[in-house]
């Protein structure tokens, strides 16, 4: 553990949003690669003092190094690994499919954000027709259908 | 005995995963290896339920190492009960995807990947260790990666880019909090954890109680983190979105319910700043429902108002608060899953999801109005089915903590998810019949769906109207299960003897 | 057998709905089957109930809760039970003969009346507040499923979900409400309550919040709109639901609670007022229709308002009145409807300016309106008569605050119904009363309708009949009515009903009304101009198409305001929020003590390497340039493994770093070489910020984390077991391999599971790519 290594790890971090924070997917991508660097920096810096390979026999007098957050990181690293190749095929997939490596917005969402009106509404557009035949009923003009069939 | 019975629920769905995958050129042979497999696992989470409920948490330590040395699976009656709801999803819905045309049938990654979704999950359930819990995570996580891309259409392929990357950042999160929890207390054990947390200076327990809450409130999808969900769940393939919808998002109100009363302490409980967050997930979650004109979508929203009422249960940190959780927490699991099945009938059958294309529903396929009314108004909180009993014991709990803002909220909402269903009922079930496409096949044409599409759906809305039927000794499970969590004095002995 | 008397309809109509199409239109009949023998049933046990000994039955359910199916059958529910039963079997035999044979889904109808049957027999028995409240919520869903029966009708649909959502919104407010009551008495058995009332601020909010349910239930002013939208439903579901029987539960409700709450906080004046403004309203707005469903729908309404106050106002006389004035509207309104009914179906039309002529044979259904008119309007010798006398009687002789006031518009709101009767029965029978809006041609009037069948009118004419039954021999009633009201109020005095009590201001009342409304009637025209002028109170419609459009905007603009589309805004909200939530609680924690600057020299080196490789990778525009930065950060890594004591970390690092590498490369061989810049949501401005506050974070919370820990690792058991339990000496292979070999296990799965999900997409990729031509994957 030290100042320095602490400073890195935040470091990656920082570097790893800043580029998570745009479009372009292999820029996503290294940034997620920057963050998983950042957490298994995390990982190690939290066992403590630096110390010598735990190989029991080895160690002697001196103090040895924290085993437990390395089994934990090669796990992640491994991990990270596997899916992080399932995100590049992922990614050629979408290149071969659009072309670019824009992530784009979501349609559905940008549509329902747009929209002025409720005009799209089937039970508002009911709602509507109901309120005017009910409105013509009470008019004194017209003698309006009724509102049921009777047969 | 409960060594072998413990990891069952894990082993029997990863082996059978394996041997799906040999199978890979024989789809009959890897129907029956799924099957088999998660029927047995049915049988074990019964086994494992009652056994929790008649003797109290039991552990298994894996390799033969004691905690908190090694890995630890723990079964405690939550568990049990979650175990036992799961099963059965996970089951109907792998009989659903072997009757609808397409995935299922054209990929033979399909079994074996769901088989390491299902393990995945049960896992996330028994595990009694923080760092395993993210590799169950990953197990899960990496299959439902698979899962939700697996036709490679372009939207799959766009949607299911979102779902990754936001789930590779919440893991990332994950892990570097399980580092920041080892730096501090020495542990990852979730029961060793429970002690040694205590030891650690007021304000970095509080901030460590909140970032396992944001870390696992991504996962469930709650008010400011759950934006990704209804943008990737919808464009999946029905079976699969039926299982995430029902069981993905759960896990993580599981690991909020675990972590929130096993590791910290209750005067470190950040209870207003939950109330808070479960009023806007409710409000927000509906009116997102509300605004979109798609079946698929509409549900999807729900699902997010929904947790808003588990998180409020959970906020309340009293056995009624936590009981009322937890049996909306079943009862969401069944119905979410039955509803967005019906949305892939209705898919099939009329060729689209959109309200505005189809119509008519209930008049041309009788069977399958009803396999959507009886959940939907379920789901609303109408009685006497079971989702009236959950949406009574949140507000018996709230009221009785005078919660009332939150409660208020809570009723309010209810009204517009009524409102957001009876949309669905009227633009897709009532009206004039219109469909976009018909189905190919005769069953279909005349039902609505195939057999096993139908007969899956039907038992999942059977399993729904058992559990209003025994909402009674299900409701007093659920007590027992929250006074066992208030106090973890069993769990934490039945791992560290 | 209390519990057989509600689940047999609801038996029989279950199992309509599911498999009675087979039966078509004489599903009705086998329908009618079931409420009669609930009436049959409920004649046998009246001894027993009217000698004050209740019928009860119970069904745990959760007990937990306090939530049973908890039933009592006293005299007041003794009497709902008749109505419902008996003016529901009528109902299912009139539509028997109301459709025809050919149409579609009628035995979804009669299941559906049967379902609906059921769960107003639970709510009028209800010994409990929540099994009040199940039946309540089973009667909104029926009904919204009854008046949408014609689904293919928009109107149908829409008027079908206004009455759900309006009697929904009532109905969560009233749970809310009961339980708020239901704690604070610590019960929420209706006698229990009667026997020790709670009281106290929440107990009064509680109060209000039913009150809105009720309101909502029974069509009061503000909530009136949804009933006459709900005259969309054929004639047979208007005449029994919404007249007879569900638009009461507000009203059996309010009955109920009335005499236990009556005094407490804001119930009485809330009730009177909202009962009075509902019974003027109402009729006003009666006489401005055309159509006679409508017309009947208002006075419904105005009747509901009657009702409300009689019941509301919490002491015994007005109760006992309450109670004649049910029975008599029950029988009237049922009957008044069924005509309409009638008369609808055989001259297919409901509006008051074509119709009037009429052949002979229709001396039966004209006898049986107009008696049920009267009875109505408040004339003698018939019961409705004897109601209002009652009501007359209670207000001027009880002794509430305001009374004054409710007895002036009780005698306003009764000479606009006898307005609005005349207004019906002259619409409906007298040819040429209304002909604004009509040519003078003799085409405008439609021919006389042929006479219906006496076996359609029958069951209105049953229901005049005992209407004046009722009111000429009043001693038939009057236990009944007498034990009801008892039951309901125990404080009061015995109720003899007889038709004449004496010349007495009760009487003079009645005069004066009659006398009112009749001038109303002659003055019709000059009425009709003054409504013209008038504004229009049909606000109500129009505030819930409001209601629903203002919804629906909310929940675009609500949603487009969070719910973006863009990844990167969902990624840095995530981030955000992960920040600063914890970073806010980490500013209370103690302050760390500073490790030192570097653990050794080859910090410096590794600190190099990452932060330069880092720094390039973002700054770098080169697409493979980039992906080799992060390579070397990688490398740096390895670095800081080796450095730290951890060999086997950095050999994977190196391998996987490198592997990934190469992949990362290959995968990016057809994209542009350089970065374009794009235009993003999400500004520089914030993107700094975030990417600040999450390095800020990491770093102060590794520091804290490091500095307060007081316990020893579990890793010092690690090293000393490794080589004795382990069999290994290096200790990070003994935990991969078997202390934590479990983790490893799902390791491999995700590896196996990510291999099956990259050759999937890969197979996808090289099918397409053989199947198009080469400029495709550009």
């Amino acid at each position: 553990m030290s100042l320095v290594l602490a400073l890195c790890t935040a470091l990656l971090f920082s570097l790893g949003t800043w580029l998570l924070l745009q479009r372009r997917l292999t820029r996503i991508i290294i940034g997620l690669g920057l963050i998983g660097h950042g957490a298994n920096l995390l990982l190690l810096l939290s066992g403590g003092r630096r110390g010598v390979a735990p190989f029991i026999g080895q160690i002697g007098e001196r103090t040895p190094a924290d085993p437990m957050p390395q089994a934990l990181a090669l796990t992640a690293i491994v991990i990270a690994f596997g899916v992080t190749a399932f995100l590049l095929a992922l990614a050629y997939r979408s290149w071969q499919l659009t072309g670019d490596d824009l992530v784009e917005d979501d349609l559905e969402d940008r549509r329902i954000a747009a929209t002025r009106s409720t005009a799209s509404d089937e039970e508002v557009a009911d709602q509507r027709e109901l309120s005017a035949a009910e409105a013509a009923l009470e008019s004194s003009t017209g003698g309006a259908a009724p509102l049921e069939e009777a047969e | 005995m409960m060594r072998v019975l413990l990891p069952l629920p894990v082993v029997l769905p990863l082996f059978a995963a394996g041997c799906s995958m040999a199978a890979a050129r024989r789809r009959w042979l890897q129907r029956l290896i799924g099957i088999a497999a998660l029927s047995a696992c049915v049988a074990a989470a019964v086994a494992i339920l009652l056994h929790a409920d008649r003797e109290g948490p039991a552990a298994a330590f894996m390799g033969g190492w004691d905690a908190p040395v090694g890995i630890s699976l723990v079964a405690d009656r939550l568990t049990g009960l979650m175990l036992v709801v799961a099963a059965p999803v996970l089951l109907a819905v792998l009989v659903f995807a072997t009757g609808q045309p397409g995935t299922e049938k054209e990929q033979p990654a399909f079994h074996p990947v769901y088989l390491v979704l299902a393990a995945g999950i049960n896992l996330s359930f028994l595990t009694g260790d923080l760092f395993n819990l993210f590799v169950a995570f990953e197990m899960m996580l990496t299959a439902s990666y698979v899962l939700i891309t697996i036709g490679g259409r372009r939207d799959q392929v766009r949607t299911g880019m979102t779902y990754v990357v936001i789930n590779l950042i919440a893991s990332t999160l994950l892990v570097a909090t399980i580092g920041l929890l080892y730096a501090a207390t020495g542990t990852v054990n979730m029961a060793d954890l429970a002690g040694r947390i205590g030891h650690l200076p007021g304000g970095v327990r509080v901030a460590f109680a909140l970032l396992l809450f944001v870390v696992f409130g991504i996962k469930a999808a709650v008010f400011p983190l759950f934006f990704w969900l209804p943008d990737s769940y919808p464009s999946a393939p029905t079976a699969v979105t039926a299982v995430f919808a029902g069981l993905l998002t759960k896990v993580g109100v599981y690991c909020l319910i675990r972590t929130q009363t096993l590791m910290v302490a209750p005067g470190d409980r950040p209870i207003g700043f939950m109330l808070a967050i479960a009023a806007l997930t409710m409000v927000v979650g509906v009116l997102g429902a509300i605004a979109q004109n798609d079946i698929k979508r509409i549900l999807s929203f729900h699902i997010v108002s929904q947790i808003g009422y588990m998180v409020l249960g959970i906020a309340l940190f009293s056995v009624a608060g936590l009981a009322a959780a937890m049996l909306y927490l079943v009862n969401q699991i069944v119905l979410k899953s039955t509803l967005l099945l019906t949305a892939g009938i209705v898919d099939h059958a009329a060729g689209s999801s959109r309200l505005a294309e189809v119509g008519g529903l209930a008049r041309r396929h009788p069977i399958v109005g009803w396999l959507f009314l009886l959940p939907a108004l379920s789901l609303a909180g109408i009685p006497p089915l079971s989702g009236f009993v959950a949406k009574l014991s949140v507000i018996d709990a709230g009221f009785a903590d005078h919660a009332w803002i939150a409660v208020g909220v809570a009723i309010a909402v209810s009204i517009l998810t009524l409102y957001s269903m009876t949309k669905i009922w009227g633009g897709a079930f009532w009206g004039e019949v219109e469909v976009v496409a018909e189905p190919s096949d005769a069953m279909s044409r005349r039902y609505g769906a195939t057999a096993p599409m139908l007969a899956s759906t039907a038992a999942l809305v059977v399993l729904s109207l058992a559990l209003a039927v025994f909402a009674g000794p299900l409701l007093e499970l659920c007590q027992r299960a929250a006074a066992d969590l208030l106090s973890p004095t069993a769990y934490i002995s039945a791992v560290l003897p | 057998m209390l519990i057989a008397l509600v689940m047999a309809p609801l038996a029989l109509g279950l199992a309509l709905l599911a498999g009675g199409r087979a039966l078509g239109r004489r599903s009705f009949a086998v329908a009618a089957v079931a409420p009669f023998a609930v009436l049959v049933a409920a004649a046998a046990s009246a001894g027993r109930v009217l000698d004050e000994r209740p019928l009860t039955a119970s069904l745990g359910w959760v007990p937990a809760l306090d939530l049973s199916i908890d039933l009592r059958l006293d005299g007041f529910s003794l009497l709902f039970v008749l109505l419902v039963a008996g003016i529901g079997t009528l109902v299912q035999l009139y539509a028997g003969r109301y459709f025809g044979a050919e149409r579609e889904g009628l035995h979804r109808l009669a299941g559906l009346l049967l379902v609906f049957t059921a769960a107003m027999l639970g709510l009028v028995s209800a010994a409990s507040l929540l099994t009040l409240f199940v039946a309540w919520e089973l009667t909104s869903i029926t009904s919204y499923l009854l008046i949408g029966w014609t689904d293919g009708d928009p109107k149908a649909r829409a008027s079908a979900l206004q009455a759900l959502l309006t009697t929904g919104l009532g109905g969560l407010a009233m749970l809310g409400g009961f339980v708020l009551i239901g704690q604070a008495a610590g019960t929420y058995d209706l006698a229990a309550l009667a026997a020790h009332p709670p009281t106290g601020t929440v107990v009064e909010v509680g109060l209000l919040l039913v009150l809105v349910g009720a309101f909502t239930k029974s069509a009061q002013f503000p909530f009136s709109a949804w009933l006459p939208g709900a005259m969309v439903a054929p004639t047979p579901v208007s005449a029994f639901l919404h007249s007879a029987t569900m638009v009461k539960a507000g009203v059996y409700l309010i009955a109920r609670l009335a005499p236990i709450f009556a005094e407490q906080g804001a119930w009485r004046p809330v009730v009177l007022a909202v009962g009075s403004l509902t019974m003027l309203t109402g009729g006003w707005r009666a006489l401005r229709q055309y159509d006679l469903k409508r017309i009947l729908a208002y006075g419904t309404v105005s009747q509901l308002g009657f009702l409300v106050v009689l019941f509301g106002a919490g002491f015994p006389e007005a109760t006992a009145a309450g109670v004649v004035v049910l029975l008599a509207h029950a029988l009237f309104k049922a009957g008044l409807f069924l005509v309409v009914g009638v008369v609808d179906h055989q001259a297919h039309t409901r509006d008051i300016r074509r119709l009037g002529r009429y052949g002979p044979g229709w001396a039966g259904p004209m006898a049986a309106a107009v008696i049920c008119g009267a009875s109505m309007a408040g004339l003698p010798p018939l019961i409705g008569f004897l109601g209002k006398e009652s009501a007359y009687d209670a207000f001027l002789h009880g002794d509430i605050a305001g009374g004054g006031v409710v007895l002036a518009v009780l005698v306003g709101g009764s000479v606009l119904t006898f307005a609005y009767t005349a207004r019906l029965l002259a619409g409906a029978f007298r040819p040429g009363v209304w002909t604004e809006g009509i040519a003078e041609d003799a085409e405008a009037a439609i021919d006389p309708p042929p006479a219906p069948r006496w076996s359609f009118w029958a069951p209105a004419g049953l229901l005049a009949t005992l209407t004046v039954l009722l009111g000429l021999v009043p001693g038939l009633a009057s236990k009944l009515v007498d034990v009801a009201a008892h039951d309901l109020d125990p404080s009061g005095e015995h109720v003899h009903l007889a038709l004449w009590h004496g010349l007495n201001p009760a009487l003079a009342l009645s005069a004066l009304t009659v006398g009112l409304g009749v001038l109303l009637v002659v003055g019709g025209a000059v009425l009709a101009r003054l409504q013209q002028r008038l504004p229009d109170t049909a606000w109500g419609e129009q505030a819930f198409l409001g209601a629903m459009r203002g919804l629906n905007r909310l929940a675009d603009r609500s949603t487009g305001l969070f719910q973006s589309g863009s990844l990167p805004v969902y990624i840095g909200v995530i981030l955000l929020t992960a920040v600063v939530v914890p970073g806010w609680a980490l500013l209370q924690a103690p302050m760390p003590d500073l490790p030192p600057l570097v653990s050794g020299p080859g910090d410096w080196a590794a600190a190099a390497l990452l932060v330069g490789g880092g720094i390039a990778a973002v700054v770098v525009k080169h697409r493979m340039a980039a992906v080799l930065c992060l390579g070397a950060v990688g490398y740096g890594m390895a670095l800081v493994f080796a450095l730290q004591g951890a060999p086997d970390l950095a050999l994977t690092q190196v391998c996987v770093d490198t592997i990934g590498a190469v992949v990362f490369v290959l995968v990016l061989r057809h994209l542009p070489t350089w970065f374009a810049d794009v235009p993003s949501r999400v500004s520089q401005a914030s993107r700094l910020a975030v990417s600040a506050a999450v390095g800020v974070f990491v770093f102060a919370f590794i520091l804290v984390a490091v500095g307060v820990r007081v316990d020893p690792t579990i890793s010092t058991e690690f090293i000393a077991r490794a080589y004795e339990e382990g069999g290994g000496r290096n200790v990070v292979n003994v935990v991969l391999v078997d202390i934590r070999g479990f983790d490893t296990m799902g390791e491999i799965t995700v590896l196996a599971v990510a291999a099956m999900g990259v050759y999937a997409l890969a197979r996808l990729s090289r099918r397409d790519r053989r199947a198009s031509t080469p400029g495709a994957s550009r």
